[in-house]
């Protein structure tokens, strides 16, 4: 009984204070004038392509409060000098196996009131653990294609924004339009080391491959939330040679590999040397649909990555942070600390430090490295085998609403359904981050052509801070 | 050890050359036969001699030369006869007894030469050549030959392999070791060009307008001729050099000659079976019955291909011939029919690495990254069949007709068998490495004819004419290439031993390819030859029409088997499925880029004057014109760019040839001239299509290549077949091609692209060839040195300690793709008529040679220097009828590829899959071995 009257308390004390605030709060309704916007497009008939050809152009902007669809089979092209600018509340449907082809500026700017939505009509999801096989849900059918940014796309920008069930095969048609792979199953693929490609406070559900391939980049993604992601492979956010910026306060749960990948492989000439920050993710049951052995299950940094990876938080994910010998990675810049793991199960247990890696385990990670005689064991040398009985179900996270252990096999905790990750005022993980680190931030600040918040590090481990902060979903 | 090599090779000739010196013996008359068209000596060739009523005879031994020794003074007659030419003229002599030595040189006149008179040697004109014995030799220009009787005698029973033991021809093997391409002078196979009686003919290739060489069985040939410099007569799209294919013509009385043997290859033994298999009965994929919408369903599909995969224990390899031919009608219509069958079993055993597309940049910058360590077993069967017809009737001695008609058809059975080695970074023992094991069946069957209608008029004392009407098909057909892998991760616990295997990935995929070419040309040419300052000018003007039609298909269904059963063998029970089924539907074929029909239209026309300025000067000089129109589309959807095109050039190539006679026995050639290299249609159409390791694409914005050609040469006949030329060769080459691994795409996946250099390359060398017989015992030798260059950009990834990893472009000069500096072949010819005795070694040595160009420095791929030795021998059983074999690999040679990169400098988790490793700076990445095989039979001759 005990355990629940502490949260209880906070909620009744919450929407007290939230009532509070409506009470207390001022009117004012002044007016101001907003030019119409000059191009809007219509949605009087679906956006379709004939005569052959998959193309429809598009530019402009599209409506508050409109509904937009996209006919089957076309791709949505946005041709490189052109712009298109979704207002807050715009739900744009996408027609089976079409797909969005970004070759200029691509803003979809949604708001917390009014997310946009690039989904596909009619559909139902079933987040309840164990609800559906992968084979027969929605999130994995791949239902259209992506949203493709081409190699001349300079600006994409995803804000409160929901993306889903995304991840068909390009094909020809698609894959030459957009400069991309025939054989690409990405939800959204970015690939131009000049450009820039912002993602916060949005959603990405569903896919089939990797759900995010940035080929290069300028990347900023913050406080967004990731389900479903990958039938049976792909990492979540696969950066590649060329791509720097920083991923925080990001929440994953059921990623079919890792949450977030980060290689220099492919690194073109002129692009920068992969430089990846990460701080403040949490990674829930990651790694169980790759049927491959031995692909990761969180964090990898791979081939030449430089960067770093602080304030993490891992629970029941197939592997740990894991950083890769060969071809390895850029070691030398690479620095990482203060990162939280919790397994139900000692096979969990035994992959904190991946077997066969190089991950050094760190004075600040949790579980402590010293805990006990068997974790980690004095002939500890990187990637040997080790048994991690001593730290199964110990010092559980103390989510808001994630009951742990778990009673379902981990592979079926692939959505956020009625779970709450926020944290318990008494979790372990409160104040445990380090706070000193720094963002890496290349993509232009702005409200709208740009990265709007640039989160901090923050003081507790995880996306979501005990102050109201980081994720905000 | 290559300069070694080198100096000995020197001395070797320089030995040669000593020796060229005769005894001469009393009461003798000697001689040398020769082809009066081409110079070459005709061992075998019978001479009689008749002398107060009694008639002696003797042969022609190997060096081409005859002899009666202890003959009575007073008159005598000689003639000679000889299978396929006439008869020639009776040479009457009177000996005294002070004569001690009389040599008789005799030329005979081919029967046939004078219907197929060929296009290279046209502008010879044998009509007027006739009298000048001396320009008889050889023709205008600088080429090097292969008799019949030499061909017969090589351990070789294709033409691809024959060709390796001309003079600066190198050969590029297939997967199982069979020689496949020529290059020449280190120009590789796209630079030559291939003729059968003149006539170009079309390849069956997929891709590429070269022919496979391997294709034509070498005893059909009459002929072999290497040409290195051409004429404007001659079409000008060979850089390297034009091998043209002279094929058996009817003989001057009844002839029949058959042949049969049978062999195997020692691969075949001691475990490694060959593996065979029967089929597909599907010759047409389901899109293709049922039109490009249809959706197939895995019932569609035969596995027969794969489940009929049986092995065989050293199965038996034969071949078999057949020439029979006459002259009808008051000798005025010849025709001859040869048959030729092959069934052969080869293979080989491959290992490869494959390296990333990107390289790592540590510990070394541009360090290899190995994704891939293949481990194949290829074996093969092939059956060839050649048929060829000549008819030629001379209507009177000013007009003669020929039809000529060449059918060859090949059946390819190839079975792959592949363990592929997945570098997953883990040295750990609770994870094994993954393993894929994947069999790939594939029958191609590849057709070529050629009917060719020929007339020749002379038209007054000073006109003259021949033409040409030309069809010609070339097809390749790979029906239902079926390909089954199965890609599995093992557990393994301490003890080695498996506890869990999880299915990765299990594959079934049927392939449908197919390409056919048609081409319908008609050549023309005039020939004035008046006299003009008392001296013969020939001038020739003519020129050529071709429509080519190109159409190819290409389509892939892929199933996959689910995830759940394990394979151990139980085929039948995987649930092969597509994985939509949309992925059954013709048209959503990802290749639909591959699906393309050209059409080509070329036309030239050239003007070339012949004439001796003075009597040890030939001067032969002219223009060509060139003119290409070619057009192609593909099925790709409208919004593919580079879906359809069209591609037009012009070129104007001069030319000249000179040859001054230092004496009777001694040339000098110097020869310039201008000519082009067309790329292939599957280079220009962006197709893309799966290789043995990488993907191919093209890339039609290439351009066509075209170089100068400069000759000079040396050649000294001392009698025989004894001959020494020295030759040097410079080429520079514009927009020259070479394949380039690139990125595609993504940065994992790397494709093979024909790109055009940056930079103009150059090509320099010089030749040598010495022959020289010991009675019996003959040597031959040949040496070429080639140097090509060329200077691209490269890319370098390295790790700067403040910058962090960047790549960055550098300059790399290096050799032409292909091309070896040292090329060699050297063989010992034993020839006893007395005992019917003809034995031969041969040995060939290719020095290292750049096989693949890679985007990154240092990275390379080269072809080590391969040695092969071969050995054959003919013994006659009575008159008719001998005894023959052939051994091939004698040391097992393996072809091997490295990157000159210090293997030990990897890091260690790529240790693990590296293999065995044999020169320290360098990264051996493939090894083939073929093994020894060996062939014998019998031939009948009447």
């Amino acid at each position: 009984m005990k355990r629940f009257i502490s949260p209880i308390f906070c909620i009744i004390i919450l929407a007290v204070l939230s009532s509070c605030q409506k009470w207390k709060g001022e009117h004012t309704d002044i007016y101001s004038y907003t030019p119409p916007a000059a191009n809007p497009v219509s949605d009087a008939a679906p956006l379709s392509c004939s005569g052959g050809s998959t193309v429809v152009p598009v530019k402009g902007t599209m409506l508050s409060g409109k509904t937009y669809t996209v006919a089957d089979g076309c791709d949505l092209v946005i041709n490189p000098t052109d712009t298109l600018l979704m207002q807050p509340g715009v739900t744009l449907n996408m027609g089976l196996g079409s797909s969005i082809i970004a070759l200029g500026t691509l803003v979809s700017n949604g708001s917390k009131d009014q997310p946009n939505y690039i989904t596909v009509a009619g559909v139902t999801k079933n987040d309840i653990p164990g609800g559906l096989l992968p084979v027969n849900d929605p999130a994995y059918a791949g239902k259209w294609k992506g949203i493709i940014g081409g190699p001349t796309c300079n600006l994409m920008v995803l804000r409160w924004t929901h993306v889903e069930y995304a991840g068909l095969t390009e094909g020809k048609a698609t894959s030459t339009i957009a400069g991309a792979g025939t054989g690409n199953q990405f939800s959204i693929l970015f690939a131009n080391y000049k450009g820039s490609f912002i993602m916060e406070d949005s959603w990405l559900y569903g896919g089939v491959d990797d759900p995010i391939r940035i080929s290069a980049g300028k990347l900023a993604i913050f406080r967004s939330t990731f389900e479903k992601n990958g039938v049976s492979g792909g990492d979540c956010i696969n950066m590649k040679g060329g791509t720097v910026g920083t991923l925080a306060y990001n929440l994953f749960i059921g990623t079919a590999t890792n949450g977030q990948k980060a290689s220099n492989k492919g690194q073109a000439t002129g692009a920068p040397q992969t430089n990846i920050v990460m701080y403040n993710n949490t990674f829930i049951s990651g790694g169980y649909r790759q049927v491959q052995s031995g692909r990761g299950g969180s964090v990898n940094f791979e081939e030449g990555a430089a960067g770093m990876y602080y304030n993490n938080v891992a629970v029941n994910c197939k592997y740990g942070y894991r950083v890769v010998g060969s071809p390895i990675a850029d070691i030398a810049h690479l620095t990482y600390g203060n990162n939280y793991q919790y397994a139900d199960s000692v096979s969990v247990a035994n992959q904190f430090y991946p077997t066969g890696y190089i991950t050094q385990p760190q004075p600040t990670d949790f579980p402590s490295i010293t805990s006990t005689a068997k974790y980690l064991p004095a002939s500890y040398s990187l990637g040997s085998i080790y048994d991690g009985i001593d730290v199964v179900q110990k010092s559980a996270p103390m989510f808001l609403n994630f009951p742990l252990p778990v009673t379902r096999p981990f592979a079926q905790y692939s959505a956020i359904g009625s779970f709450n990750f926020r944290l318990k005022p008494n979790s372990p993980l409160i104040g445990k981050g380090n706070t000193a680190i720094k963002p890496l931030i290349t993509v232009p600040m702005d409200k709208i052509y740009g990265l709007a918040d640039a989160t901090p590090p923050g003081a507790d481990l995880g996306a979501y801070q005990l102050n109201g902060t980081g994720n905000l979903h | 050890m290559k300069f070694i090599h080198f100096y000995k090779k020197i001395l070797f000739l320089l030995f040669t050359i000593l020796s060229f010196s005769s005894a001469l013996i009393a009461q003798t008359i000697e001689g040398r036969v020769t082809d009066a068209h081409t110079g070459e000596t005709l061992p075998g060739a019978t001479v009689h001699l008749t002398q107060n009523g009694t008639s002696k005879y003797t042969s022609v031994g190997l060096n081409g030369t005859y002899r009666f020794k202890k003959i009575a003074t007073g008159p005598y007659q000689i003639r000679v006869n000889y299978v396929g030419y006439a008869a020639s003229k009776v040479f009457e002599g009177n000996l005294s007894a002070a004569t001690e030595l009389r040599i008789v040189n005799i030329a005979l006149t081919d029967a046939s030469t004078q219907m197929s008179e060929v296009k290279v040697t046209a502008q010879a004109n044998k009509e007027t050549d006739r009298n000048a014995r001396g320009l008889e030799k050889s023709a205008p220009m600088v080429m090097n030959i292969l008799s019949s009787n030499t061909i017969q005698l090589l351990p070789d029973v294709t033409v691809g392999n024959a060709l390796q033991r001309v003079s600066g021809v190198t050969i590029q093997r297939s997967a199982n070791g069979e020689g496949r391409y020529a290059i020449i002078r280190g120009m590789d196979q796209r630079y030559n060009s291939t003729l059968v009686n003149g006539i170009k003919i079309p390849s069956p290739d997929p891709s590429y307008r070269f022919v496979p060489m391997d294709i034509f069985p070498s005893e059909m040939l009459e002929r072999l001729e290497v040409i290195k410099a051409l004429t404007p007569g001659m079409e000008g799209d060979a850089i390297g050099g034009a091998m043209n294919l002279v094929m058996k013509s009817a003989p001057y009385h009844f002839t029949l000659s058959a042949n049969a043997s049978a062999g195997f290859s020692s691969l075949f033994s001691n475990g490694r079976l060959f593996s065979a298999f029967n089929s597909s009965p599907n010759m047409k994929s389901p899109a293709m019955i049922n039109g490009n919408n249809y959706a197939a369903m895995p019932a569609d599909f035969s596995n027969r291909a794969y489940t009929s995969q049986h092995s065989l224990n050293n199965p038996l390899s034969s071949t078999a011939g057949l020439t029979i031919g006459d002259r009808f009608l008051n000798n005025k219509l010849g025709v001859i029919i040869s048959g030729s069958y092959q069934n052969i079993y080869r293979g080989s055993n491959s290992k490869q690495l494959t390296p990333n597309a990107q390289p790592s940049a540590i510990p070394l910058p541009n360090s290899p990254q190995f994704s891939d360590a293949y481990d194949r077993a290829y074996s093969t069967q092939t059956q060839r069949l050649g048929l060829h017809n000549k008819i030629d009737y001379v209507i009177n001695d000013r007009n003669k007709i020929s039809l000529y008609n060449l059918y060859i058809h090949q059946n390819e059975y190839e079975s792959r068998i592949t363990s592929d080695t997945l570098g997953l970074g883990l040295n750990s023992t609770n994870l094994s490495k993954q393993i894929t094991l994947a069999n790939r069946n594939t029958l191609t069957k590849q057709n070529i004819y050629n009917g060719t209608l020929h007339g020749e008029h002379i038209i007054s004392d000073k006109f003259r004419l021949n033409w040409d009407g030309i069809y010609s098909i070339a097809s390749r057909h790979m029906p239902d290439r079926t390909e089954f892998a199965y890609d599995a991760n093992k557990s393994l616990n301490a003890l080695g031993q498996v506890t869990t295997e999880i299915d990765n990935n299990t594959k079934l995929t049927h392939h449908w390819e197919n390409n056919r070419d048609r081409d319908l040309s008609g050549y023309a040419n005039f020939f004035y030859t008046p006299k003009i300052a008392g001296t013969d000018v020939e001038f020739a003007l003519g020129g050529l029409y071709r429509h080519k039609l190109r159409d190819a298909d290409y389509i892939t269904y892929s199933l996959t088997g689910g995830k759940s059963t394990l394979f151990s063998n139980n085929f039948a029970a995987i649930p092969f499925a597509f994985n939509s089924a949309a992925d059954g539907i013709g048209s959503n074929n990802p290749d639909l880029q591959n699906n393309y029909n050209v059409r080509e239209d070329d036309n030239a026309e050239y003007l070339q004057v012949k004439f001796n300025p003075f009597p040890k000067l030939q001067v032969l000089g002219g223009v060509r014109i060139e003119n290409t129109y070619m057009t192609y589309e593909t099925q790709s959807p409208a919004t593919v760019t580079q879906r359809s095109g069209t591609i037009i050039y012009s070129d104007f190539l001069p030319s000249i040839h000179l040859k001054y006679a230092l004496t009777d026995k001694q040339n000098i050639r110097a020869s310039y001239f201008a000519s082009i290299s067309r790329p292939g249609f599957g280079e220009l159409v962006p197709y893309k299509v799966s290789g043995e390791y990488y993907d191919q694409v093209g890339n039609p914005l290439l351009k066509h290549i075209t170089a100068d050609n400069y000759d000079l040469r040396y050649e000294l006949f001392p009698g025989g077949s004894d001959q020494i030329l020295i030759g040097t060769f410079y080429k520079k080459i514009y927009n020259p091609i070479e394949y380039f691994v690139v990125r595609d795409g993504g940065p994992s996946s790397q494709v093979i692209k024909p790109q055009n250099d940056a930079g103009n390359a150059t090509n320099y060398g010089a030749e040598v060839l010495a022959t020289k017989f010991f009675g019996l015992i003959g040597f031959s030798v040949n040496y070429t040195y080639t140097h090509s260059r060329i200077t691209t950009n490269k890319l370098l990834y390295v790790n700067d300690p403040a910058a962090g990893s960047i790549q960055t472009l550098v300059d790399e000069t290096r050799p032409l793709q292909g091309q070896a500096n040292h090329v060699g072949n050297a063989s010992i010819l034993f020839k006893s008529v007395k005992l019917g005795l003809d034995m031969q070694a041969a040995f060939v040595y290719t020095g290292e040679r750049l096989t693949q160009v890679s985007p990154y420095a240092n990275l390379d791929f080269y072809q080590h220097a391969y040695n092969q030795l071969d050995f054959s021998f003919e013994k006659t059983i009575g008159k008719k009828l001998s005894f023959y074999g052939k051994i091939n690999n004698i040391t097992n040679a393996a072809s091997k590829i490295y990157l000159k990169f210090p293997h030990g400098s990897l890091d260690a988790k790529q240790q693990e899959f590296l293999g065995k490793q044999d020169i320290a700076a360098q990264t051996l990445v493939q090894s083939d071995y073929y093994k020894t095989s060996f062939l014998g039979g019998l031939r009948y001759k009447l």
